[in-house]
């Protein structure tokens, strides 16, 4: 199920663009890092999943962002998700620069832009890299936040270093450095910087706490930075089980554990992940990659106490793991290749997707999501268990889309057929419905049967469609409902 | 200010009669104090309410008032009219569903004996009108009138069940804590009152149909209930589901979706898909609602739980692949269900080891997680609730849950475990709470009993001689009892 979002991302409100001085120039001029440090102006286009036909609502706001190399500026995925047109602004200038998105890693909350004409920036420092900050350490960070229109500068302490919710995603967590200065919606994408080093990336603040800011560590920098060197960003890795603690006493014994072995309890393993088939239930995992795994699932790198899923945290794609575990008291060991994996996508929000959708004969399908889920309060405890068991047990291995039946557009033909609006589909025509782009055919096929049967998991009778007059009715209800396109498979 | 604006009216409207006259002389207080269980530790009862309403003194010193007043009961007492005599009462006959509670003297008769039995009125009819009696501090009777606006199927106390009630509109004050209170018509009894709204100034009141059948089915001692049908149901108003019905457009009927096994339907013949058109001679239109030649439109359900009794025949008629076909209804009780729609008067099964508390599920269970129960209960027990059916395998009578886990030296690491359904423990399947403490009694092999269930860790091992050594010092420390069982019937 969804996280409760307790945090809250800095919305990057739109301030009204006020004319700025221009300073003098000297003859020659010495920049200092903060130079290097840009405004960033988004304009925006958010879908509306309610009628994803339409172009959805057009907002924007600002952000912040640094220069890291040669155009390459990095900045939050949350400043410039969506955007329809990015506008970078130098220190003390009032000049707009076209840029583009060249990478956006939404679980991890970073983006990597480019502009048009890299000119005017050539003289800029780029921002040199620190590494983790010690706590209590004094930080700064450096952006545009809201209250006015030039360079702001906070200071704070680090007061802790944590695994916490990226709330840009609803559904990722990663190494988070908290400060103790109210950073603000604006501040986006910034620098926080420690000795002339960035030490992160200013990206989140608490709705219900004053004074507190949350980084992200150079660590989850660094690795996004790796990720996209190929060209192309790969998401996070996840190893893909679910692991229950071995602290119960009558549990180690069914196990034959002596109190001082190693190892977690394996509860789960992720079908269609790299671990399926090499992992099993019952299993219990004793180290990963050479670190000593404890009953709780814990690791020790270099005298660090972690969470195993650190190990997999810093990987990527096509990475190797191994894995050494005892099943039935015999120690194997296996070699995982980690890849992407997809289908856990269902729980993260989605940006610069449309939202994908058929109608027919008023009758609009939409597979199920996490942005549906944000515009449709599905109550129905069928939807809301296939959501629930689409990764941890397979779901999606069955049903690649949940395909709902969200709306039921009004005509003489559907009068007696909102009812059956946010229903799971089941079947059409006798055909198990497993993606979209089938029901979508279905009623488009040549020759169909006097009668479309839909049948809804969970509903006390089918939904009859009389195809010849469903057909007559589809162009009519397009047309009065103004849905200009009728569908988006993909 | 409310208070104030009501008493203005009741004096236009209301007269106030003296204790001697009709028909307050069939009208006794009812005094209840009632306590259930809590939902969440069954080992305990939560504090004692109180509820104060009427009743009608009927034949044979009984006294008939709401099920509301009666259920889960610990105490019932009978009180004159101006509150100076009393006696207590025991349940003759409850039925939860149809919201009827029929008393007696639970020793000799008191004061009862001197007030005159009332008689059950013929059935009434829309503008009818009716007399709502209430009693005052001082024992005078005070009298509402009011007309019946309509005759409607309601459901007044257990949800989901519904029984023929007069919709009347009166201006009613309450004088207790309750509008239990009894309706006459000519001095006979019309129907008791289940509740009011003041804004809308209309009452609810159970109607003399059901008294009646409730007081036949009562007489022998033996209370069976009224009979249900035992289908799940949709109208056919849509034209297009109505084509593929093959049902032709002069005709009403019901689509049946789900047959519950062992049920009414079940036992006659009716088959999923049917399409029910009639049942003892009255069609039953595509909403579902048949004609009553005295009452109006009515709702179908009223056909079988309400105008017959369990054990009577009665026919129907149903559209088979487009044909037409008879068949005689048998009616009997609603069937058990795996998920307890309510647990009145009942004090809930629970199974304690070693800190691992294990109950039935039910719908107050699910209740007790809040007003928005079906959005906040666990999912896995919702899904129970919502698909019986799929969880009955295994002659399943019912769901065992673990509901929670007690800290104990027996549950070190699982403090996190809660609400997961159990399949099997050392092997066996869980039907319900006696096979658990049967399959719990066993020795298993290794000391360490295997307990299914259908969430992570998915088998939990509980050490035997731990267990029962925390068993001890539960009980040891003021735990009345580690389980309440009840035998398989």
């Amino acid at each position: 199920m969804p996280l409760s979002v307790r945090l809250s991302i800095f919305l990057f409100l739109c301030s009204p663009l006020a004319g700025q001085f221009l300073d003098t120039q000297p003859a020659v001029k010495t920049y200092s890092v903060y130079d290097s440090v840009v405004r960033i102006e988004v304009a925006t286009q958010t879908p509306d999943y309610r009628t994803p036909w339409n172009t959805g609502r057009f907002s924007g706001g600002i952000g912040t962002g640094f220069l890291i190399g040669k155009n390459r500026f990095l900045t939050n995925a949350h400043v410039v998700s969506d955007a329809r047109r990015v506008l970078i602004t130098q220190r003390g200038s009032s000049q707009k620069h076209p840029a583009r998105v060249l990478h956006i890693a939404h679980d991890c909350d970073l983006a990597l832009l480019e502009v048009e004409n890299f000119a005017p920036f050539v003289q800029l420092p780029f921002l040199e890299f620190g590494g983790m900050p010690k706590l209590e350490t004094e930080v700064s960070a450096v952006g545009y936040p809201v209250g006015g229109d030039r360079l702001s500068v906070t200071r704070g302490v680090v007061s802790r270093i944590d695994f916490r919710p990226y709330s840009h995603s609803r559904a990722d967590s990663h190494l988070v450095i908290q400060i103790d200065a109210a950073i603000n919606p604006g501040n986006s994408g910034g620098p926080v910087i420690q000795n002339d080093r960035v030490i992160g990336v200013a990206f989140q603040g608490l709705t219900q706490a004053d004074n507190t800011g949350y980084i992200i560590p150079m660590p989850v920098v660094n690795r996004f930075l790796k990720d996209i060197e190929d060209g192309k960003y790969d998401h996070y890795m996840d190893l893909g089980l679910a692991t229950f603690p071995l602290f119960n006493p009558a549990m180690r014994k069914a196990f034959r554990l002596a109190p001082e072995d190693r190892g977690v309890l394996v509860a789960n393993v992720v079908p269609g992940t790299q671990v399926d088939g090499v992992i099993k239930r019952g299993d219990i995992l004793v180290s990963i990659d050479d670190h000593d795994v404890d009953s709780a699932g814990n690791i020790k790198v270099a005298g660090e106490f972690l969470d195993m899923n650190e190990v997999v945290e810093r990987k990527f794609a096509g990475d190797q793991v191994k894995l050494v575990y005892l099943r039935d008291g015999k120690e194997m060991a296996s070699e995982v290749t980690l890849k992407a994996f997809e289908a856990s996508r269902i729980y993260a929000m989605k940006y610069e997707e449309l939202p994908r959708y058929s109608v027919y004969a008023g009758l609009v399908f939409q597979p199920l999501d996490f942005n549906l889920f944000g515009f449709y309060k599905f109550d129905d405890v069928n939807v809301r268990r296939l959501y629930d068991a689409y990764v941890s047990e397979g779901g999606f291995q069955k049903r690649k889309d949940i395909v709902i039946l969200t709306r039921v557009e009004s005509d003489q033909l559907t009068t007696f057929m909102s009812g059956f609006a946010g229903m799971v589909v089941d079947q059409v025509d006798g055909r198990k419905i497993t993606n979209l782009s089938q029901i979508h055919e279905i009623f488009r096929a040549e020759d169909p049967p006097e009668f479309h049967v839909i049948t809804f998991i969970g509903a006390s009778r089918p939904l009859i469609l009389p195809s010849a007059k469903a057909k007559e009715a589809h162009p009519r209800i397009m047309k009065q409902v103004g849905i200009s396109r009728e569908a988006q498979l993909d | 200010m409310i208070f104030l604006r009501f008493s203005f009216l009741l004096t236009l409207i209301s007269t106030t009669f003296p204790a001697l006259g009709d028909p307050g002389k069939s009208v006794v207080r009812v005094n209840s104090t009632v306590q259930s269980y809590s939902a969440s530790q069954p080992w305990e009862k939560t504090s004692p309410r109180k509820r104060r309403g009427l009743g009608a003194v009927l034949d044979n010193q009984t006294v008939l008032t709401t099920a509301k007043m009666a259920a889960d009961a610990i105490y019932l007492e009978l009180q004159s009219a101006d509150s100076s005599l009393n006696i207590p009462a025991q349940v003759i006959a409850i039925d939860y569903e149809a919201n009827l509670a029929l008393l007696g003297p639970a020793g000799d008769a008191g004061f009862l004996s001197s007030l005159k039995a009332a008689e059950i009125s013929a059935p009434l009819k829309q503008k009818d009108e009716l007399k709502i009696v209430q009693l005052e501090d001082k024992g005078t009777t005070q009298i509402t009138p009011g007309t019946i606006r309509s005759l409607e199927l309601l459901s007044t106390f257990v949800s989901g069940r519904y029984f023929l009630s007069y919709e009347v509109k009166a201006s009613v004050q309450t004088e207790g804590n309750s509008y239990t209170l009894p309706a006459f018509k000519e001095g006979k009894l019309a129907g008791i009152l289940t509740s009011y709204d003041s804004k809308e100034q209309s009452c609810d009141i159970i109607s003399a149909d059901i008294i009646r059948s409730f007081l036949n089915d009562a007489k022998d001692g033996n209370y069976l209930g009224f009979p249900s049908l035992g289908v799940g149901y949709s109208s056919t108003e849509d034209p297009n589901f109505r084509a593929w019905l093959k049902l032709p457009e002069d005709q009403g009927g019901l689509y049946i979706s789900r047959i519950i096994p062992g049920g009414s339907a079940a036992a006659s013949g009716i088959k999923k898909d049917d399409v029910l058109l009639s049942i003892d001679g009255f069609s039953i239109d595509r909403k579902g609602y048949y004609d009553h030649p005295d009452y109006g439109p009515l709702f179908w359900t009223h056909l079988v739980r309400g105008a017959h009794q369990v054990g009577e025949k009665i026919p129907t008629e149903v559209l088979r692949d487009g044909q037409k076909i008879e068949l005689t209804l048998k009616l009997k009780r609603s069937t058990d269900r795996l998920v307890p729609t309510h647990l009145y008067d009942q004090a809930p099964p629970y199974l304690i080891k070693g800190g691992l508390v294990f109950q039935e599920l039910s719908v107050p269970y699910l209740k007790a997680f809040g007003k928005e129960w079906a959005n906040r209960a666990p999912l896995n027990l919702l899904e129970v609730y919502n698909n019986p059916e799929a969880y009955s395998e295994n002659e399943r009578r019912r769901v065992v849950i673990l509901t929670r886990v007690i800290p104990t030296d027996a549950t070190i690491g699982y403090e996190r475990v809660a609400s997961q359904i159990i399949k099997t423990v050392n092997g066996k399947v869980i039907a319900g709470l006696p096979e658990l403490a049967e399959a719990l009694t066993q020795t298993p092999p290794n000391g360490l009993h295997e307990i299914d269930t259908d969430d992570s860790p998915y088998r939990i091992y509980l050490d035997q001689t731990l267990a029962d050594r925390v068993d001890q010092q539960f009980k040891a420390s003021g735990l009345p009892s580690l389980s309440r069982i009840y035998p398989v019937e």
